[in-house]
Order: C-alpha cells, then structure tokens, then sequence
C-alpha cells in the first residue's frame, strides 16, 4: 500500500473516532461556550489561511492569474452561491490571463 | 408482506426521500474534489477511496492541497483532525436523539452522520432504517460524485488542467463567502488567518501545513474569546441546548 493511501485510511480512522466516540461516551453537560465557539471557527479561519499565501505561491510565474481567479470565484459565489459556478467561474477567468496576458 | 416489515421499508424510502437535497449538493461537491484531486497529485483511485472512507467536505479538499504541497503525513492528518474536531459536537448532539439504538446501531450510524442536521430537525425520533437510508443516499452521493470527478478530470486538455491548479483556492473562496453573507464576522476570522498565515509561512519559513495549522488555532483561540455568543448558528448545538 503507497504513502498516500495509508495516510487516507489514517484521516479516515481519525474521523470515523470523532464521530463515534460520543455516542459512546457518557453523555456530560453541554460544552463551555468558548469551546462551541472555537468549533465554530475553526473552519473559518481554516478557509482563510488555506487561501492565502497558498494561492500565490501555486502560481509563481503569474500571482495575478491566481489571485484573478479567487476573485472571480468569490463574486460568483456571492451572487449564486453555488459551487460549481464559482469554480467554473475561476477556471475561467485564470485559463484566459495564462493564455494571454 | 407484514406490517412491520412495510414500515420498515416505508422508513428506509422516507430516509432516502429526505436525503435527495444532500445526495445533490454532495455530488455537485465531489464532482469537484474528484477534478481537483487528480490535478492534486492523487490518482483516480486514491480519490475515490479518500471520499468513500473519509466522507468529510472542506478537510478532502485541505487534505489534497497539503498532498500537492508535498506535506508530512503528520501536518495532513492533524488538519485533517483540526477541521473536523466539530463532528465531535455533531455527534453527541445526534446520540441525544438515538439513544434507544443498540451499541452496533450507533457505530454503524456515526460512520455517516454529516447529515445530522436533518436527523436532529425532524418532529419523530429517526429510526435505525430511516438513518440508514439518509446517510446511504449522501454517501452515494459523495462517492459517485467522486468517480465521475476523476473520470471527468482525466480527459481533460492540459491548458485546462493548469489552470485548475487555482481551482481548489476558488472552491475554499466560494465555501467562505456564504459565512461572510452571514455576518462580517467570518471576514473578520478569515483574513485575520490569511494575513497570520503568509507572516508564519514567509518570515518564520515554516511548511505550509504547519502554518496553516498553528495560524488557524490562533486566530480561532482569540476570535472565540473576542466575540460573543449570540449569532453562532450551529443546529446542532442550538438542538442539544433544547433538549
């Protein structure tokens, strides 16, 4: 089995634990607010950093290409809110300047 | 056919019935983690098997980018866990609503509970049938998705699949701008993160995963402690209280 593969089956087992060990758990008091909170988050703050500096650095000879496309991905999900659109959208706008600006 | 078993198979069609909306946002979604992940690095089957196991949204697609990154397995497995801490609330806010379920029962179940939302919403309490039916069209969905995401992608032309190396920031732009519709408060979070995230990545010359995971718990550590409670819009939690 490669590399890849053991690390899948090993986010899988990880996920599969948070999702079942609290049907089995003795059921505690609700969680202290700054933990909801913090869950809450999470996945925000998540989004923001994955975007930035990554969407830079993924294109190194053109940034704008790769900044253009966040944008346009991110109007057309304000307007539709719709993943694919917004995708489609960023391929776009980021195949058209790698072709020809 | 007895009555029993027309009730049970009653409640499977009404789990899948109610599980249509997800089985489409699923598919539309892992259509896209499919493309993205051969353009990631993964091959068809890898991908394929990470949806099929893994069955988690936004923590695939971090997970493909620190692959194409060429992360360690540590920096993807803690993201992984990171992003997905919130499942835990999930299901103890759902093992509320299914406590008369045997012990296999439940493991079977939180095997799929991304869709616990709507197993939480509902007036009846869902029965073991019913679950089943809900989580086994959402999985489908997710899966076949997936599969014909790879499928998809392979045929693709190659100027096309450089640009979609920009595709996977565009799918974590279009999950984020929904929050931020939501209140400016996402905004707030989310380019504090980005802006942490390049000083950790730039100056401090720490690997992209490592980054991003110690940029996020900061800023989620000091936003949980600045803002309030009141707008958190998490079913789950706000069903638990309720009960």
């Amino acid at each position: 089995m490669n590399k890849t593969v053991l690390i899948i089956l090993t986010t899988a087992v990880a996920n599969y634990s948070l999702r079942v060990i609290p049907f089995f758990i003795s059921r505690g008091k609700d969680l202290p607010p700054y933990l909801k909170r913090f869950l809450e988050y999470l996945p925000i703050a998540a989004l923001g950093a994955l975007i930035f500096p990554g969407v830079i650095n993924s294109f190194q000879q053109n940034p704008a290409a790769g900044i253009a496309g966040v944008t346009a991905a991110a109007i057309t999900a304000w307007l539709t809110e719709n993943l694919i659109y917004s995708v489609t959208a960023s391929i776009a706008v980021t195949w058209y300047i790698l072709q020809y600006i | 056919m007895n009555l029993a078993a027309a009730k049970n198979n009653s409640d499977i069609l009404d789990g899948l019935k109610n599980g249509l909306p997800v089985f489409l946002g699923y598919f539309t979604t892992s259509l896209a983690f499919g493309i993205l992940a051969l353009s990631s690095g993964l091959n068809a089957f890898e991908a394929i098997i990470f949806s099929a196991t893994n069955l988690t949204g936004a923590a695939q697609f971090m997970a493909i980018n620190l692959f194409a990154s060429g992360a360690l397995a540590s920096e993807i497995i803690i993201s992984v866990i990171l992003i997905n801490l919130r499942y835990f609330v999930m299901s103890a806010s759902l093992s509320n609503r299914l406590l008369s379920f045997s012990k296999k029962q439940k493991a079977i179940v939180a095997f799929g509970n991304t869709v616990f939302s709507i197993a939480a919403l509902r007036e009846e309490v869902p029965t073991f049938k019913f679950m089943i039916g809900l989580e086994g069209i959402s999985w489908l969905g997710w899966t076949s998705g997936t599969i014909c995401g790879v499928t998809m992608g392979s045929i693709l032309p190659s100027s096309l699949q450089n640009a979609m190396s920009g595709a996977l920031f565009a799918l974590f732009a279009a999950l984020l701008v929904p929050e931020i519709k939501k209140g400016v408060r996402a905004l707030i979070i989310a380019s504090s993160a980005a802006i942490l995230n390049s000083l950790i990545f730039y100056k401090l010359k720490l690997s992209e995963g490592w980054s991003i995971v110690i940029s996020m718990i900061i800023v989620t550590g000091i936003a949980a402690a600045f803002f309030s409670q009141e707008d958190i819009q998490d079913i789950a939690v706000e069903e638990a209280e309720s009960e």
